[in-house]
């Protein structure tokens, strides 16, 4: 009924008909909406001559037109690509006015149906036969789009699952797993046991399957994962207190934590203490120190060997794990003395190096309870030799173990 | 007939000179098939008599420690079976293969199932793994017990070399450690004594390894992981890293020194001995300064004061990748360097302390290196330009990933004077 050309001015004149309506809706510039006006005006003009002239129609008596223009060709097939690129088009323009990403998205959607169109034009030329030029169009594109396809297919459902995984509690993800494995052990169990079974059956269950997982990632996802709580640790408390001395004092003077440092304060610090993991994830093979009840600190390396040592060794520059264990009757946390270390701090707005404390703690810790402190000494302890430690016995030198707060519970570490 | 003709005596020629090719190809075939096959038995018996060697140091056959023997008096039996089983299969299978090669028969009818035969191929490798298995998990066991041990070092690896260290303890010897004794490249035990490792690694994961002594065990960072050593005799035995673990994994060579007794106390006692600094206007004392301006911020030797009388502290953490370099207090006690990966000893002098019977074996090892003895080719190149030596990632311009951090020692920049200077010094070091 309509020609090429008639189609292609229909076309920009709902185009142009849409665009001034929207800009002149959303936007106050009159010029501007005054200008597509006109362009719409011009446009529905061409389009309503053209349809009364008819050009570029075929007259019936005409033998030679009927085989080459173009209304005589065979028609193209149905093709989604031209709206997907459409759609990579308008993600880039939207991506580059909002969030950069996802011009990256919009740029893939951009050149994925790019090229799907390009390859499904160019087979549509291959022939008259329309089988033949689909074959080719599979031949070319099916080694790409199915492997392509499946990774993209099977992270949507990997991402959809994690997020499933993330919003459920940990227990009840650990069950949902075993029961999702259970499920799929099941099926494939019944599946393997027909001895015949069509192919839309399996193709369906693996959809609804998929779809379900799918369904259940964009509802949790969109509800977001469960609470994972984050602590801070006593390392950052201590940092604050070096890094920022003047704030730190405020914050003591306000009565928002002690004025000590906390690897020396035997006081609760709210943020650090409150809630803390106490869960031992590592108990192999690493170094114990206990405080008994009589205040008294004592340690067991891993191994048998009784060293009958009065201090612990560990290697140097070596992240070694401690266990505490607080065996006492109160609320304690272990602290070790590494004597001190220079510290670059901004003052007055410029950086300068101090000597500052070079300790580590654990949270304050109940009867009973273990946490576990990593130990880092990159110095040597005898570099300490004749300095004396002031959280050590009276006079000593070298590295540390102390409790705050328990005066007789000190432990050397000894560094090599 | 006319020779030109078709089935005349041209045609006949053709046919004897196809036949003749045809003789000719099925010669060659054959004379080059018996050449691969002459190749391969050449090749094949290579690699097994590459398995013979007498003086082999690092073969897991010739255990010299309890720990060792156990896992040979398992490996022996095991491999003996496992031996009779592969011969068979491999015998059934090329009898098959032969007797009934395709020679045009007709393809003879398909049965399926032998219930007796299945389940009797079945039982029978069940009862051969059950076997092995029994002792197996025995001799794992036994090897993990750690209850018996009486001296303890900490063995930990780093990008590419073994440190050991000697924590105060009451064992060793009698009256124990007093002091802590940091060495590395050469491990110094108690001959029949059993000694405690506890390894770890500061940086990958390594995987310590004396095959004549005790199986493999890794070293992973953040861990400490239990091995029981032990050696017979007093002597030298070698190892390697057996987990990859970078460029020079080839180079983290380790040994240990088995002392008897008496000479682990004395060697001991002169690793804990005060340090005695060089004769003032000496070479040796001039490359006791050079040590102090270019090796002593990584590399530490214990007492070594500066100008003022202060302790000098090495800081490795500040220019290597996993924090530490070895400790060079008594360097020449030891008789390789750079990982295990070079001798200290001239060829002679090194044979007279690897081949030295076990009764002489403690006195030559505690001679260390002598100036007679010093093999300083290599430590010249190395102090030269040790990356060129050993490759350690040393290029400046790639340490982007351990944020400047070296992975092992830079190149320096030494003159051939402050070198010079610098083996003085090392060579006093003892």
């Amino acid at each position: 009924m309509f020609t090429t050309g008639s189609k292609f001015l229909i076309g920009a004149s709902v185009v142009a008909l849409l665009a001034t309506v929207i800009y002149g809706v959303g936007q106050d510039g009159v010029l501007g909406t005054v200008g597509l006006a006109s362009a719409t005006v011009g446009l529905i003009a061409l389009t309503v001559l053209n349809a009364i002239l008819r050009d570029s129609n075929v007259f019936l008596d005409d033998e030679a037109p009927v085989e080459t223009t173009a209304a005589a060709q065979p028609a193209p097939s149905g093709s989604v690509w031209p709206l997907g690129f459409a759609f990579g088009a308008v993600v880039v323009a939207v991506g580059l006015v909002s969030y950069q990403p996802i011009v990256v998205i919009g740029l893939v959607a951009l050149v994925a149906t790019g090229a799907e169109w390009t390859v499904q034009a160019w087979a549509e030329r291959a022939s008259r036969d329309g089988v033949h030029n689909a074959a080719v169009r599979s031949r070319l594109s099916n080694s790409l789009e199915y492997p392509i396809g499946a990774t993209v297919a099977a992270g949507i459902v990997v991402y959809a699952f994690s997020r499933v995984m993330l919003w459920l509690s940990k227990t009840n993800t650990t069950i949902a797993f075993a029961v999702l494995a259970m499920v799929v052990l099941a099926v494939g169990f019944i599946i393997a046991n027909r001895r015949s079974l069509r192919t839309g059956t399996v193709g369906g269950v693996m959809a609804v399957g998929a779809i379900a997982i799918v369904a259940a990632g964009a509802v949790t996802g969109v509800d977001g994962e469960r609470d994972i709580p984050v602590f801070e640790t006593t390392a950052v408390w201590q940092d604050e207190a070096i890094m920022h001395p003047a704030e730190y004092a405020e914050g003591a003077a306000e009565g928002k934590h002690p004025a000590e440092l906390i690897c020396e304060s035997p006081e609760e610090f709210p943020e650090a203490d409150e809630d803390v993991s106490q869960t031992v994830a590592n108990k192999s093979g690493a170094y114990q120190v206990f405080l008994s009840e009589s205040g008294e600190l004592t340690f067991d390396v891993p191994g048998p060997i009784e060293t009958g040592a009065t201090g612990m060794a560990i290697p140097r520059s070596n992240p070694t794990n401690v266990i505490f264990r607080n065996e006492s009757n109160e609320h304690r946390r272990l602290s070790v003395d590494l004597g001190t270390q220079t510290v670059e701090i901004e003052e007055g707005g410029e950086t300068v190096e101090v000597e500052a404390p070079h300790q580590l703690c654990t949270s304050l810790i109940e009867p009973g309870g273990a946490q576990l402190v990593t130990v880092v000494a990159s110095v040597p302890s005898f570099a300490n030799d004749g300095i004396e430690n002031p959280n050590g016995p009276p006079g000593a030198d070298g590295y540390w173990f102390f409790v705050p707060g328990v005066e007789t519970a000190t432990l050397e570490l000894i560094v090599p | 007939m006319s020779p030109l003709l078709p089935g005349g005596n041209h045609d006949r020629t053709r046919r004897r000179d196809a036949s003749t090719a045809t003789s000719v190809a099925s010669v060659t075939s054959k004379s080059s098939r018996v050449r691969v096959a002459k190749g391969a038995a050449i090749v094949g018996i290579g690699a097994l008599v590459t398995g013979c060697a007498e003086n082999a140091v690092q073969d897991t056959f010739q255990p010299a420690g309890t720990n060792a023997q156990e896992i040979d008096d398992l490996a022996r039996p095991v491999f003996y079976i496992a031996g009779v089983v592969g011969v068979i299969v491999l015998g059934v299978v090329a009898y098959v293969v032969f007797r009934y090669r395709d020679r045009g028969q007709p393809i003879p009818e398909q049965t399926h199932g032998k219930p007796a035969l299945e389940i009797a191929l079945t039982i029978l490798p069940a009862l051969i793994l059950i076997g092995v298995a029994i002792p197996t998990v025995g001799t794992i066991m036994a090897l993990s017990e750690t209850d018996d041990t009486e001296c303890v070092v900490n063995v930990t690896g780093q990008q590419w070399w073994w440190e050991f260290d000697y924590p105060v303890q009451d064992g060793c010897l009698p009256g124990g450690i007093t002091e802590p004794i940091v060495t590395s490249g050469q491990m110094v035990i108690p001959a029949d004594m059993n000694v405690l490792i506890r390894g770890t690694s500061r940086d990958v994961i390594h995987s310590f390894w004396i095959p004549r002594l005790n199986g493999k065990r890794d070293m992973v960072p953040g861990r400490v992981h239990n091995l029981r050593m032990q050696a017979n005799e007093p002597g030298i035995y070698a190892g390697q890293c057996a987990e990859f673990c970078g460029l020079s994994h080839a180079n983290m060579r380790m040994e240990v020194a088995a002392l008897t007794p008496d000479g682990f106390a004395e060697w001991v006692e002169n690793q804990v001995a005060d340090y005695t600094p060089p004769e003032e206007g000496t070479l040796a004392a001039e490359g006791e300064a050079s040590f102090i301006a270019n090796c002593a911020r990584c590399h530490q030797v214990n007492g070594l004061e500066d100008d003022t009388g202060n302790l000098i502290v090495s800081r490795p953490d500040l220019q290597v990748y996993p924090g530490a370099a070895p400790n060079l207090t008594n360097l020449m006690t030891r008789n390789t360097f750079a990982g295990a990966t070079w001798s200290m000893l001239r060829p002679g002098c090194r044979a007279d302390v690897w081949e030295a019977p076990s009764d002489e074996f403690t006195d030559r090892y505690l001679e260390g290196v002598t100036p007679d003895c010093f093999a300083e080719i290599d430590m010249r190149e190395w102090l030269r330009n040790a990356p060129a030596k050993k490759p350690m990632y040393a290029d400046p311009e790639k340490l982007e990933p351990t944020d400047g951090l070296y992975r092992g020692m830079p190149y320096l920049a030494l003159s051939e004077d402050q070198i010079d200077q610098l083996l003085a010094y090392l060579l006093e070091l003892k």
